[in-house]
This record gives structure tokens, sequence and C-alpha cells, in this order.
């Protein structure tokens, strides 16, 4: 299933909007979650359970920590009593419902996204110790959006947990905040207290909501038709026969991958946006013109913003302020500085951050390469922070001049180039290898070196016309302008002729036919 | 107060801490200073700080920085 297929946005989304608008207001709420679950039902059939039994998993959960809370209140109301037991009491039994709860939801993860690895693995250890005994390797098909639902509900009952929002005592409101249809296939992994009141007190459908949905969702559709699509062929020409290719060609083909990327995931996300819209919703972005970035952290703060703030807030903080770290800094306290003895809680944390996203994102070495990749690269960001800091200094270097900035950003896009060569690459070989040819092989040119990209001018020039306005778009986004905004205060003929030139732009201008090779949507498979 | 823009200052130089309002939303700190910042905070006014209480709005702003010792300090 991809939010691409016209029969989402065209007739689904309209058909939702038209029922929601009939029904009374008391029902709008079971109406999107009946939409979301037939829509998680058409893309998953009965694997749906999954789905039900984690909603209902965090459900009790929430309700059992309330319970606790209450009583502990009560056992702290009673004189003569060690307070500082009481809670410490409370607070044991309320972990052991988390560990539980998120134990149950990371079962049916790991089960449908790393069992096959895991075991790979396995038969490949008891291989070298020569023990003759394989495991059968099963591939299961997951439910749609675990890896995007199973972070909502682990984020739900953490929050609960440390008092950051109460449980939820409607079962609706909770179930919509974990199978929005909207967000259910790509995320963004928004928190309960982000989303969940939005969603559910959802009343109107206004002609500006409505037709600032479309817009937004048609802005997705050019980005995957006009672009994604196109920039598809030379990807795939480039990756699958890599050793024809010269060093300069490959730097074509990774620039173009991460355009597709980039393209496929932020147009994604417009049609996720852009539907919470038309109903009133808003739905946390989870782009900010990464490519404007001045380094790694900065680029990860503006890429995929939901599921680094997921890692930030529940793995690092949690990692490096745990006791035993904490520790480890206040001895290294005493010997130096405030930021020097803070590197290594710091850098343990990154680590099981990086190692963790590297998983997320798949079961495979390449993933786990492009983890520890970025973890290796901001933690040296970090080490290298204050000797490039004092180097600027003594040259008398601005480091906030627009020079300095363009350098940033061009050194920045190609980590972010090269680190996800490797994340598309089939294996780590392959990605070095590609990257040795990059190095020695530049420009040595081969017969018809370009023509082999698949594409011919047309699409070349649609590819970087396409990658021009979002760009302009962007550096406008980047000023805080918001284009939209602007479209709207113009003259009625004037916007309604850049509405049907986008509309005729996708329709003509669009990749259609057999020669295409339609991009699946690449992070419903994370 | 003084001592706290003291501690700012010496993290990073660069931002002037007593009108800035964004120093996680405007990327100013990042999440090592942040943890820098925070053992910093816990040696200097005998507090512990919460994960539950790195949020942005709680380290925008010197001020709210503040506030939030101020209401650690009263728990």
């Amino acid at each position: 299933m991809s939010f691409f297929d016209l029969g989402f946005a065209f007739l689904f989304v309209p058909i939702v909007v038209l029922i929601f608008i009939i029904v009374p207001k008391k029902v709008k709420p079971l109406v999107l979650l009946l939409a979301s679950y037939i829509l998680f039902f058409i893309a998953s059939k009965f694997l749906i359970i999954f789905l039900l039994l984690s909603t209902l998993s965090i459900f009790i959960a929430g309700k059992k920590l309330n319970k606790i809370d209450e009583l502990k209140t009560k056992a702290l109301e009673k004189k003569d009593i060690d307070k500082k037991e009481i809670k410490e009491k409370f607070k044991k039994k309320k972990r052991r419902i988390v560990l539980l709860v998120i134990l149950f939801n990371i079962i049916f993860l790991f089960i449908f996204k790393y069992l096959k690895f895991f075991t790979i693995n396995i038969n490949s250890l008891l291989d070298i110790f020569k023990i003759d005994y394989n495991f059968t390797i099963i591939k299961l098909v997951a439910p749609i959006g675990i890896s995007y639902y199973t972070l909502k509900a682990i984020s739900y009952v953490v929050d609960v947990y440390n008092g950051k929002i109460e449980a939820d005592n409607n079962f609706v409101r909770l179930a919509l905040y974990l199978s929005f249809f909207p967000q259910i296939l790509e995320g963004p992994i928004s928190k309960y207290d982000e989303v969940a009141d939005n969603i559910y007190n959802a009343t109107k459908v206004t002609y500006h909501n409505f037709c600032f949905g479309y817009q937004r969702i048609l802005f997705g559709f050019f980005k995957k038709l006009i672009i994604v699509d196109r920039l598809n062929i030379l990807v795939k020409q480039v990756f699958n026969n890599y050793t024809s290719f010269n060093g300069l060609s490959i730097f074509i083909g990774i620039v173009s991958y991460t355009m597709l990327l980039y393209m496929e995931f932020s147009g994604t996300m417009d049609v996720v946006i852009g539907t919470g819209e038309i109903f009133g919703i808003t739905i946390p972005e989870n782009f900010r013109q990464p490519f404007f970035s001045k380094n790694i952290t900065d680029f990860w703060s503006r890429w995929h913003i939901s599921l680094g703030h997921f890692f930030k807030d529940y793995v690092f903080y949690p990692v490096s302020l745990s006791k035993p770290l904490k520790k480890i800094t206040t001895s290294l306290r005493k010997k130096f500085s405030v930021r020097t003895s803070s590197l290594v809680a710091g850098g343990i944390a990154l680590f099981c951050v990086w190692f963790l996203n590297g998983l997320w994102h798949g079961a495979g070495y390449t993933y786990l390469f492009f983890g520890m990749y970025h973890f290796l690269l901001i933690f040296m960001g970090n080490i290298f922070e204050p000797i490039i800091q004092s180097i600027c200094t003594r040259l008398k270097i601005s480091r906030t001049s627009k020079k300095y900035y363009s350098l940033q950003i061009i050194k920045t896009s190609i980590l972010v180039f090269i680190g996800e060569m490797f994340f598309r690459a089939d294996s780590v070989s392959q990605g070095f290898s590609m990257l040795g040819r990059m190095f020695t092989r530049l420009f040595v040119l081969s017969k018809n070196e370009f023509y082999r990209f698949g594409l011919d001018f047309y699409d070349v020039i649609l590819i970087i016309v396409g990658l021009l306005i979002v760009l302009f778009i962007g550096i406008l986004k980047e000023k805080n302008i918001s284009v939209r905004e602007e479209i709207a205060k113009k003259h009625v003929v004037v916007r309604w002729l850049i509405y049907y030139l986008l509309i005729l732009s996708i329709i003509i201008l669009g990749a259609y036919g057999n020669s295409y090779a339609p991009v699946d949507p690449i992070y419903a498979d994370f | 107060m003084e001592r706290l823009i003291e501690i700012l200052e010496e993290l990073n130089p660069d931002v002037d801490y007593k009108t800035c309002e964004d120093l996680v939303d405007g990327r100013h700190l990042d999440s090592l200073t942040i943890l820098s910042l925070i053992s910093e905070i816990e040696d200097e006014f005998d507090v512990e700080i919460p994960t539950v209480e790195i949020i942005p709005a709680n380290f925008n702003s010197a001020k709210s920085i503040m506030a939030l010792i101020e209401k650690l300090q009263e728990e």
C-alpha cells in the first residue's frame, strides 16, 4: 500500500471526509477510528490483531499505572511513615508494569522484523563452531507500520510512568492515537500529548482546511511523480551496475539516491500532514529543510525529526543520566572540564541511540553500519568541536559568516550522501567498493557513460526543475516564509492559476507508463 | 542567575543568554551540551534533574532553566 495510490487521496480520503461531515459530533472520532482500521485491514488483513493487542496492552497498563498512583497518594496520607520508602515501593511496581508492556510490544516487533536476521546469524555462528544444526529461517510479513506504532505505544506508557501525561481512560482516543490512518504507514512517531486530543476533538472540515490540505497532498504527489519515479531509474542503474560506472557517475548516483529518499519520505509526509490538515488536525512536521544543516547533529534534528526525538527522549537522556553513567561523569569532573567529562556518558548513550537507530531501519549489516557511521561522525564532531573553535578564533575565521555556513552545508551534505550510499547498498563491501571507485576512477569516462543512466534529456530537465522548485520553497521556509500563505494572499485568478499548474504538471509530467518503475514506499518497510 | 549564565557561557560563548529565548529550538544547545549543563547545574545548585524535565520548554532560556532549578529546589 502507498499513500501515492490515487485511490487513497482521491477516493478513500474524500469518502471519509464525507461521512465525517454528515455524522453527529459524538460519532466523528469513531468514524476516524473505523477508517483507520479499514485501511489497516486492507493492507494487512487479520494482522490487525497485533495492532489491537498493542492498543489494549497500553490501555490496560495506563489504567494500572493510574491505580498505583492513587494507592501511593493514599499511602502517603498516613502519618508516621517513611515517605521515601513508600515512593520507592510504588515506583518499583510501576516500573515492572512499564517493562512488561514494553517487552510485550517489542516481542512482536522482533518476531516480525528481526527473527529472520537473527536466525541467519545464529546459524552462521553454529557453522563457525561446527555444530551440525540449523534453525529454520522464517520470514513473516509484518503488519503495516509496526515499527511506527510500536514506538508510539512505548512513548505513551513511558510518559504515563514519568507522570508527563495522565493515562487515558477513553479507549477510542487512545486507539485513535495509535492508529490514526494518515500516520499508520510511515509516521511521524508523534507523542500522545502532541496529537491525541487534537485527533479526538476534530469536528470540522472547513473550506480553508480542505484546500490547504489538498494543496499539501498535491505537493507530495509532485515530489513523487515528477522527481522520485524518474530518479529511481538512474539510482537503480548506478547501484546495480556500479562496477561499470566511473566515480563521477557513482557520485551522481548517490546524490540522486539521497534526493530520491528525501523526496519520497518528505512527499509522503506532505500527504500525511495534508490529510490531517483537511480534518483540522495538526500533525507535527517530520522534516525541516535538512539540506541546510551545518553539521550531522543539525541534520538529524531536521530529518525524520520524530524518530530523533524518540531516541533522544527515551534512549539518550535516560541512558546518559542513568546512575552508573552519572557516577562516571562525576568522577571525571574532578580531572577534566565539564564538556570532556560528559563525553563518556554522552558517547555511550549516543552509541546506544545509533545502534538502535540502525537496527530500527532494518535487520541488516548495511543499516547497522549506517547507524555506526553516524555515531562516529556525531561523536567525533563533539570531540573536535573545541579544537575547531580555537583554530577559527586563532585564524580569525567567523563561524557565523555566510561563507563558513555554505562550506558547512557542503561538508554535511557530502557526509550524508556517503551515509545514504551504505544505506542503499546491498552490502557494506559494496558501499566501500563504490566509495573506492569515487576516489580512484573519478573522471575515467567509458563509452556512453551518462546515457546508461537510463534517462532521456526530458527526464533530466524535469528532475532538475522539480528539485529547483522544492529548493526554492525550502529557502523560503528557511526564512520563515509560508509559501501557501503567500499564495493565499494573491488574487483569486493568480491563486487558481498556480493550483491548476500544479495539478496539470502532475497529470501531464508525472512519470507514468511502463518505462518508469514507481518506487514503493521506502520508509514503510522500516 | 549570574552563576547559571557563567556556566552557559563556559559551554557555548557565542550566545547572549540574557535575551535568547530559543536555546534548544534554535539549536544553540545540542544534546551533549545539555548533558554537560545538567551535570554542572546538579553540582552547583544541589538538585537532581529527572529526564522527564528535559524538554525544550525548560531549557529554551536562562530564565526557564533558573525556574526549573528553583522548582526542583523547592521539592
